[in-house]
């Protein structure tokens, strides 16, 4: 018997990031550099990244293309990693929201004095974590990325320990953030006393090969591990603790904690569910589509009455995994990742202007402080609007794409009454998004011209021009995501 | 060619964008003359139209094949009026807004967006791109009536901006429905209006499909019940905002009542005819009563808008040849005569900043030139034979009086009405002697003013006088609707209802 061959390309980007994390905090250690040779390490770490992910995208297309046992090898370490289109587009959406959420937050990395070398490593290692996370084919794989990653954005949230505010929103996390590991791991044994599997494509093949007559136990453990995961993107009725989380840790950070949990987390609901459970659909579908719609008239109906921005981008993102979740129901996994995708952007995009104009360390960010923003910085407002009505899915705006596709999947697998419902909740939502447009042009300020980060700058520019063309001209990355399909 | 109608304001609305705010003196007379370029095209597109049924200048192409979506484009009788008036009225508008002082840039960049989008939703002969239209409408919409709005202007556009978004949120859910239905029968999504004429509805689908696009386009009419939002949108919206709100953006309603209910659901239609018809009337009378007492005289106008669609509306539910031509050509009327008001109420409000109508009282005296003009658009208003508004209500009365000849009698006393309202309102701004120091040192309108009202005084007596001109274009494409109205349902149409019909009654009287 040989021992059997190592594809090390399946995980060679997550490699890079952890030793890129690594090397940032040794490199600190030694030489104590000043940011800007962080950030060279960083952005080197990164394109390596980026770089390997796109060679295992080309692989996996041809392997697809082949059909032949070529597919067999997209199979990695004895069935614990997939390297399909799936995990890919995943982990290449972390990668480039890494590399944006860094940017937004570059100006809170340098006013953290020593200590950014452990910022900048934590978000690294969360990003390997989350990524390790989509390309998982086993049930333990998922949990030792969703932990991996989670932990390094507990301790994200209370970067700024001066705060108490800080201090609060980590403790928040981190309490509540393992109770929901802790509820997935349970789902994930029941699942594996029932079927005797841990892999996601081993127990699709034992539902479609067997009928279980009793199963209590595999059905409890399919709920358990979507209260856990549906902790993790903030769907209602589990999103408590995203509004003092995203209110209380540093704004600079947020966007890029909400984005990247929000992709590792609908695409491992996507796995297990679409992927390994496709065949109990009957069983998971309602109560999917109850969460789904609970979370967008829920989070909308909350975020309507927020006075603080952050908390009301919190609910906004309760509702928006409501709206992604009309993609799983829907079944498809294209809708739900060019959905996943367009939205970290616009939230990185967003969080970005809660810093500049709040301040990157700061807690609170009043809705009122954005009066007049129009008059006091013309770009960051317009660049904003472009956000929000994306966010909000109004048409010409890549939200609006992505809503239609969920919806339209959605319709397709006979759940009209949850587009109804969808289509009404969008209505709210854009009475939240007008809020803010309202504050930003419609009434004066006397504060002076705002002064803007060039980062804050370049991260908005880039979020905003995202949202128009693909609003505009959506084929490219639809036909990304639809070639982009798991296993 | 059709793309460059919606591209040109669009892309004068980006060169207005680039030229530096400092140089305020500038952003009018650019836009002016970026808009006047899609009205001199939309006047070749008027002058090579032909007259005959089906879309002309038509294009296809794909936009993403695996959706079914395309930028399909095209023009009939129905859609090429509203065009014209879209493109004649943005210039008139910009023209008026001289008094916005502030943000101008924007002003006039939002103003030619929300051309492109107006445009845009009556080429669109794909439901996708038809909806994205539809909707980007309201965003420039929302920022113009939001911004320089008057003292409720935020609470305006917030209720403009959630109703509409209501309405149309449906009808998205109706048009994924559509498509899906395409993807069932003919195995894959389509939203080109050509193929989903040919679908095979269910007659509870039917219904459900037609309620949901109803909604959408009652609530922009603004049919009663759902008619609350428009008086606050037009008391509060600048002038420019107000003149496209009446002249075009209600005017969406009315063509989409026509182009997508009318066709996609002709059973539902032929069933519906009687709610529709009688919300239509209540709106005719409701409007016209609601106008008499109105103190303020731009509000007045407002409700005289709700009671003017009523007749559209009827018209198009009537199913008779004679009313939909005529509620197609009202489209137009309305938007010359409501236009035409809103400007001159908006040109009596910069110089008096106020526009209750008991501030005023003999202002002929001082203000004749401009007494002339708000005169002869009222009596255009009222439907004036020889003047415009009378085609159009004409044709609706008697058209509807085939089908619907209770609800033809009860709208008939909708133009007694207007004659009342308008008519009294005139005496109380005009008539007596000036007994407000204010109002005696008011200035007539200036060469600009006039310059901005003579086009539509034009058109108001061709029109009026010579309605083939738009009628001969228009009626292919009505007959085309009735045509399959009555190849898709049982519904026969009564006699004379039909454009032949009245040519061979007229045969036998000879």
């Amino acid at each position: 018997m040989t021992t059997p061959e190592i594809s090390w390309i399946a995980i060679l980007p997550d490699l890079v990031l952890a030793l890129g994390a690594a090397a940032v905090l040794l490199v600190d250690v030694q030489w104590k550099p000043k940011a800007q040779a962080l950030g060279t390490v960083v952005a080197g770490t990164l394109t390596v990244a980026l770089a390997l992910t796109v060679v295992q995208w080309v692989r996996a297309q041809d392997a697809l293309e082949s059909l032949g046992p070529a597919i067999g090898e997209l199979v990695a370490f004895s069935g614990m990693i997939l390297m399909d289109g799936f995990a890919v587009f995943g982990r290449l959406a972390i990668l480039v929201t890494t590399a944006i959420g860094l940017a937004a937050g570059w100006r809170l990395i340098e006013g953290l004095g020593r200590r950014r070398a452990e910022a900048i490593a934590l978000v690294l290692l969360a990003s390997a974590g989350f990524s390790l996370m989509v390309a998982a084919n086993n049930l333990v794989m998922v949990f030792l990325g969703l932990e991996v990653g989670s932990i390094a954005l507990y301790v994200l949230a209370g970067m700024t320990r001066s705060s108490n505010d800080s201090d609060e929103a980590a403790l928040k996390y981190f309490l509540l953030g393992s109770f929901a590991s802790a509820i997935f791991v349970y789902g994930v044994a029941l699942m594996y006393s029932g079927t005797g599997q841990f892999e996601i494509l081993a127990i699709r093949q034992f539902f479609g090969a067997f009928v279980v007559t009793n199963p209590a136990v595999i059905l409890i453990g399919i709920s358990l591990m979507i209260v856990g995961l549906g902790f993790k993107v903030s769907a209602a009725p589990f999103h408590a603790w995203a509004p003092d989380v995203y209110q209380g840790a540093p704004a600079g950070f947020v966007g890029y904690m909400a984005a990247v949990a929000k992709i590792a987390g609908f695409a491992a609901i996507a796995r297990i569910l679409i992927t390994g459970l496709g065949d109990l659909d009957v069983n998971w579908l309602p109560v999917v589509a109850a969460i789904s719609a609970v979370s967008m008239l829920g989070g909308s109906l909350l975020a309507l009455v927020e006075a603080d921005i952050r908390r009301m981008l919190a609910y906004s993102g309760v509702a928006t995994a409501g709206f992604v979740m009309t993609g799983i129901v829907g079944g498809a996994t294209s809708g739900i990742l060019f959905y996943v995708a367009v939205y970290s952007l616009q939230l990185l995009g967003s969080f970005a202007v809660v810093s500049a104009v709040s301040g990157a360390a700061n807690s609170a960010s009043k809705l009122d402080e954005y009066q007049g923003l129009a008059a006091r910085s013309p770009g960051l407002a317009a660049g904003f609007t472009i956000l929000l009505l994306g966010m909000a899915g109004l048409p010409l705006t890549s939200g609006f794409i992505a809503k239609f596709g969920v919806f339209s999947d959605a319709w397709s697998a006979g759940y009209e009454w949850l587009v109804i419902v969808a289509v009404l909740a969008s209505v709210l939502a854009f009475a939240v998004y007008l809020r803010v447009v309202v504050n930003m042009y419609m009434s004066e300020s006397d504060a002076g011209a705002l002064e803007v980060p060039d980062t804050a700058r370049w991260v908005l520019l880039v979020s905003a021009a995202a949202t128009i063309v693909w609003g505009i001209l959506p084929g490219s990355l639809l036909d990304l995501a639809s070639s982009a399909f798991p296993l | 060619m059709l793309t460059w109608l919606i591209l040109l304001p669009a892309i004068g609305a980006m060169i207005v964008a680039m030229v530096p705010s400092r140089r305020r003196e500038l952003h009018l007379p650019l836009g002016i003359a970026l808009s006047v370029l899609p009205l001199a095209l939309a006047g070749y597109v008027f002058w090579v139209f032909e007259p005959v049924a089906g879309y002309q200048f038509t294009q296809d192409v794909t936009w993403y094949e695996p959706w079914g979506v395309g930028w399909t484009l095209g023009i009939d009788g129905i859609s090429m009026p509203m065009v014209v008036l879209t493109a004649l009225l943005v210039p008139i508008a910009l023209g008026a807004s001289t008094s916005i002082e502030t943000r101008r840039k924007e002003f006039v960049v939002y103003t030619l967006l929300l051309e492109a989008g107006m445009i845009g939703v009556f080429l669109a002969l794909d439901l996708f791109m038809f909806f994205v239209f539809f909707e980007a409408i309201l965003i420039p919409m929302y920022f113009i009536i939001g911004i320089w709005g008057s003292e409720r202007r935020i609470y305006a556009a917030v209720k403009f901006f959630i109703y509409t978004a209501f309405g149309s949120a449906l009808m998205l859910a109706g048009i994924i429905a559509l498509a899906f239905t395409h993807a069932e029968q003919f195995g894959a999504p389509s939203f080109a209006i050509a193929d989903l004429m040919s679908l095979e509805l269910s007659s509870g689908a039917e219904r459900w499909l037609f309620a949901a696009f109803a909604l959408a386009f009652a609530i922009k009419v603004p049919l009663f019940p759902v008619h609350t939002w428009l008086p606050d949108a037009h008391t509060e919206a600048p002038t420019a905002g107000s003149v496209l709100l009446a002249g075009v953006l209600l005017k969406l309603g009315t063509y989409g009542l026509v182009r997508f209910n009318l066709s996609l659901f002709p059973q539902a239609s032929v069933d519906a005819v009687w709610v529709m018809g009688i919300l239509a009337v209540i709106g005719v009378v409701y409007g016209a009563v609601v106008a008499i007492v109105q103190p303020d005289l731009k509000r007045l106008v407002a409700y005289s808008s709700v009671s003017h669609l009523g007749f559209i509306v009827l018209g198009t539910f009537a199913f008779t040849s004679g009313a939909l031509q005529g509620a197609v050509i009202q489209n137009v009327n309305h938007g010359i005569t409501t236009g035409a008001l809103f400007l001159l109420v908006g040109m009596l409000y910069e110089r008096r900043h106020t526009k209750q109508i008991s501030e005023f009282g003999g202002l002929q005296k001082v203000m004749p030139v401009y007494a002339g003009f708000f005169l002869f658009m009222a009596f255009a208003s009222i439907g004036l034979p020889g003047l415009n508004g009378f085609v159009g209500e004409f044709l609706v009365l008697i058209g509807s009086f085939a089908t619907l000849p209770v609800l033809a009698i009860i709208a008939a006393s909708g133009v007694i009405l207007a004659a009342i309202y308008l008519l009294w309102a005139y005496e109380r701004v005009f008539t007596g002697v000036p007994d407000k120091k204010e109002n005696e040192a008011l200035s007539d309108l200036s060469v600009r003013e006039i310059g901005l009202l003579a086009p539509l005084a034009i058109l108001v007596l061709v029109l009026g006088l010579f309605p083939n001109v738009l009628l001969d274009k228009i009626a292919p494409s009505t007959e085309a609707v009735l045509d399959h109205v009555e190849e898709s349902t049982g519904f026969v149409i009564p006699e004379p209802g039909r454009l032949g019909d009245v040519f061979v009654a007229e045969g036998g009287n000879e």
